[in-house]
């Protein structure tokens, strides 16, 4: 079997013009102008996501009462912010929808990168383990990811917030280390440390079984018997010959996963178990607006476009990195 | 094409989104004609539609305790005295007339002698004695045996430690002297027991019915019933439907004669179905509407003439939990109080009632007018942070307050948050529960470690006097006293004023209790009195009381 449709970067054809896998892509990407609208509105948030105190004009948890479900564009009406425009409107306790949308995006941009961070970081070490690993070993370890897949996320995030909750009731004195670091996460997280828990524990488990069936097609391939041959150790065999190989798949499968850790939140959020308030993110601005649909669209629909938005932001962007990278679609 | 494809759905997607947005804005213009529209007649026969966002707990009237129970509970069983709903003034119902003994301490009612059951039987005042009965009996556990405690011997029975100790239930002060009388032997003198005869705790119950089903006799083809209405049909999870009871005394004057009330647990989608014309009254179900759909209501030409707001007898207040730190400190306490803006609550986060600084609201007997308490003063609020060690906010632990899940009470917290925040600069995390799970984790039973150091509570009025309010909610022994408070020189004034019969030494005496309780120690924070909003079509002719249930066979649809 030859290596053709696989071409590893160390491997790469010398009859065609000498450009990394990396250049080819991105060539590839900018040309379309569509990816380039997708890149910059991501860049967009990833900046406005940490620096929110630059672009929003008031704090998020800024209560004007007498404001409250006020129209977007509307004036403010007290005295203090004399001149103000609630370019988005305002909630049900006065509060600008914009700024808070605003604050809401280091949230979601959060776990965006958070979830990612997981996956590479655990999944594709341990599937590329298990795959290269002798039979037994792989099986034991694809069971273990079988078994954490098949627990229910959402009671696993309710137990462990029920724990939390009677833990930092409890006086400090009594508490271990341990005990004390999950309440000062959880504190300095406004709430989040277990939605990201949550997102942490179940983001890997794809990208595990991804890696471990790519692996599993590589490892017999010449190129990794010529590396045995030559003494290279089983380390070596897996980062400098395997990875290469797997790695494009896998960023493609993964920021294609990301809509959903973003989705995750927003739903957790939604249904209480996310964020403590008066933090918002999209996901519980998109809570406080759902009763008022009928008489206050607004509360809801600018929470909602962003969310949906970035999703298919990020969808898009995984489908072309994708064509970009399939060699069967090269250059046409 | 491949490229052009995510273009062209990400056109759909934005005019979808849009359209969906604006779609929303124009849609309440809708419901003018709706309005005008007269219930669908089914035959001759006067159907009303109400809604509700819980189904009854219970239709037993020795069991019941919450509003979505007693309001059934009014229209199928008849007390000895009604509260009418126009004037709250007491009124005979089942008693015709009543006496008084001298000292105060017995009380006799003659009963009419033409009621009957819905199965024929006369209603006598051994139905009395016995629903009196079980309601105290411990093995019966009914909430709301502590009303009762005015009559002799009551506490005792029904604190019995079975089933280890045991108790004399003819001891309780109550006896058919014959069919139609019925004496009342009270522990004490008390003004009130004439409130107390009209609730449903007291009213007769069929005990052979009881004895036949046991705790199915108020399923719809077991109830035995004496009132203007009757269950007929109770479809869980969908609605419950009433008829009027062709046996009720006063059936001629009774209009309407179907009652379907559909169980909506979202009230916007209660409004939607008003204005569809689908319901006759809306808010009904939970005596009020969101603020949101008040604020569109009010902004409408047709729906706000529909529109009905009053006060109710009911306040809601924050908890503090006083043997816990930081609230342990009563100048903890009272900067909280004083920091929470009860005008701005009122007008802009809830969209009805009044302001609240003391417990008992206004029309309760015994309730000082003008209010006694703390108010809002934001400054004095600071003042007293710091005296108690925290300079603005410096120090001061990072504390919670629990409310139950609701559209309204989430923001009601969230606006306490903003409040303390502001005015005091403190941090306070805000949990929400639902509500049974709410309500027990509050218990006095709770271990203190697991209560929250502040959470939300409110009262409202099941008889009108402050008895039912400063005695019954916060006395130290005699009640649950959910804030743990100590014993004090309160509980020694109001426990005196429920044995008083001079009304105007009560008036005296509540007003230093209320001003005690709520100026002095803070045992909670009351913020607010409940008001209704209710819609109701104009084709229907009714009463809005302030505290007593509704009187269905009082109402009218006017076609």
């Amino acid at each position: 079997m030859a290596t053709s449709t696989a071409p590893a970067p160390v491997l790469a054809s010398p009859a065609r013009r000498s450009r990394t896998l990396l250049f080819d892509v991105v060539m590839r990407l900018v040309k379309d102008p569509f990816v380039v609208i997708c890149v910059l509105y991501l860049a967009a948030l990833i900046v406005v996501a940490i620096f929110p105190s630059t672009f929003a004009p008031l704090s998020y948890e800024e209560t004007n009462f007498p404001d409250k479900l006020a129209p977007p564009m509307s004036y403010a009406t007290t005295p203090k912010l004399e001149g103000f425009r609630y370019i988005m409107g305002a909630d049900r306790l006065g509060r600008d929808i914009f700024s808070r949308l605003i604050y809401g995006t280091r949230v979601s941009i959060a776990v965006a990168f958070l979830g990612a961070g997981i996956s590479f970081a655990i999944g594709l070490t341990y599937g590329l383990v298990a795959g290269y690993s002798p039979a037994k070993v792989d099986n034991m370890m694809m069971r273990i990811v079988d078994i954490i897949y098949a627990y229910p996320t959402l009671i696993l995030i309710i137990l462990l917030q029920v724990f939390l909750t009677s833990l930092a009731q409890q006086p400090a004195e009594s508490l271990g280390a341990l005990q004390t670091l999950l309440v000062t996460l959880d504190t300095r997280s406004g709430g989040l440390f277990f939605v990201f828990v949550a997102i942490g524990a179940v983001s890997w488990l794809n990208m595990a079984r991804l890696t471990r069936g790519q692996t599993l097609h590589y490892r017999e391939q010449e190129f990794v018997q010529a590396a045995e041959l030559v003494g290279a150790n089983n380390r070596r065999i897996m980062w400098r010959h395997l990875l290469p190989n797997i790695i494009g798949t896998c960023i493609v499968a993964e920021t294609l996963a990301i809509p959903a850790y973003i989705y995750t939140e927003a739903f957790l959020s939604f249904i209480g178990l996310g964020v403590q308030p008066p933090m918002p993110s999209w996901g519980s601005m998109i809570a406080d607006g759902y009763g008022a649909l009928r008489s206050a669209p607004h509360i809801i629909f600018f929470p909602a476009l962003a969310l949906s938005l970035t999703m298919l932001a990020f969808n898009f962007l995984g489908d072309a990195i994708r064509d970009a990278m399939d060699p069967k679609l090269r250059d046409r | 094409m491949r490229r052009n494809a995510p273009w062209y759905l990400l056109a759909v997607l934005l005019v979808a989104l849009v359209a969906a947005g604006c779609a929303t804005a124009p849609a309440p213009a809708a419901p003018g004609d709706a309005g005008a529209a007269a219930p669908a007649p089914a035959g001759d026969v006067v159907t009303m539609r109400l809604a509700t966002v819980s189904e009854p707990s219970t239709l037993d009237p020795n069991l019941a305790e919450d509003y979505f129970s007693i309001t059934p509970i009014e229209q199928m069983f008849l007390g000895l005295t009604n509260i009418n709903n126009e004037t709250s003034e007491i009124e005979p119902e089942l008693a015709e007339s009543w006496t008084i003994s001298e000292d105060g301490t017995v009380w006799t009612f003659n009963l009419r002698q033409d009621v009957t059951w819905s199965d024929g039987n006369p209603v006598t005042a051994k139905d009395i004695e016995y629903s009196a009965k079980r309601a105290v009996m411990p093995e019966t556990a009914s909430p709301y045996a502590y009303v009762l405690y005015s009559i002799k011997n009551a506490a005792a029975i029904n604190q019995t430690n079975i089933p280890t100790d045991t108790y004399d239930i003819d001891s309780l002060g109550v006896k058919a002297i014959d069919d139609y009388t019925v004496e009342f032997t009270l522990e004490a003198p008390a003004a009130y027991f004439e409130s107390i005869s009209s609730m449903w705790t007291l009213r007769p119950v069929p005990s052979w019915a009881i004895e036949q089903f046991g705790d199915a006799w108020t399923e719809p083809e077991n109830i035995v019933v004496n009132g203007p209405y009757k269950l007929v049909e109770w479809r869980p999870g969908e609605k419950l439907i009433y008829e009027k009871n062709p046996g009720y005394i006063k059936a001629d004057e009774v209009q309407i004669d179907r009652v379907e009330v559909s169980l909506i647990t979202d009230q916007f989608t209660e409004v939607a179905l008003y204005e569809s014309g689908d319901l006759d009254v809306a808010g009904e179900g939970a005596a009020s509407l969101p603020a949101e759909e008040v604020a569109r209501i009010l902004a409408d030409p047709t729906l706000s003439a529909e529109l009905h707001q009053g006060p109710r007898a009911s306040t809601t207040y924050v908890g503090f939990t006083m043997t816990k730190a930081p609230f342990d400190d009563v100048l903890v306490r009272k900067a909280f109080s004083a920091a929470i803006d009860r005008e701005t609550m009122v007008r802009d986060v809830v969209g009805s009632g009044v302001p609240a600084t003391q417990f008992a609201p206004p029309g309760i007997f015994g309730a000082p007018d003008p209010e006694v308490g703390i108010g809002y003063d934001p400054e004095q609020a600071k003042a007293w942070l710091a005296e108690a060690g925290y300079p603005d906010g410096a120090g001061f632990p990072v504390v919670t307050y629990r409310y139950f899940a609701n559209s309204l009470e989430e923001a009601l917290a969230q606006a306490l948050q903003a409040m303390w925040k502001e005015t005091l600069n403190v941090d306070v995390q805000i949990e929400a529960q639902e509500f049974p799970v709410f309500l027990a984790g509050t218990n006095p039973d709770v271990p203190v470690e697991e209560m929250p150091e502040m959470w939300r509570l409110g009262w409202g009025a099941d008889y009108p006097d402050e008895n039912n309010w400063v005695y019954e909610v916060f006395h130290c022994t005699d009640s649950q006293n959910r804030p743990r408070a100590a014993c004090t020189e309160a509980d020694e004034k109001a426990k005196q004023a429920s044995i008083e019969t001079d009304p105007e030494v009560r008036k005296q005496l509540y007003r230093d209790v209320e001003q005690l309780m709520f100026g002095e120690e803070v045992r909670v924070a009351p913020y607010y009195h409940r008001g209704y909003t209710i819609l109701a079509k104009p084709y229907v002719q009714r009463a809005y009381p302030t505290f007593a249930p509704v009187n269905w066979d009082t109402w009218r649809i006017e076609q």
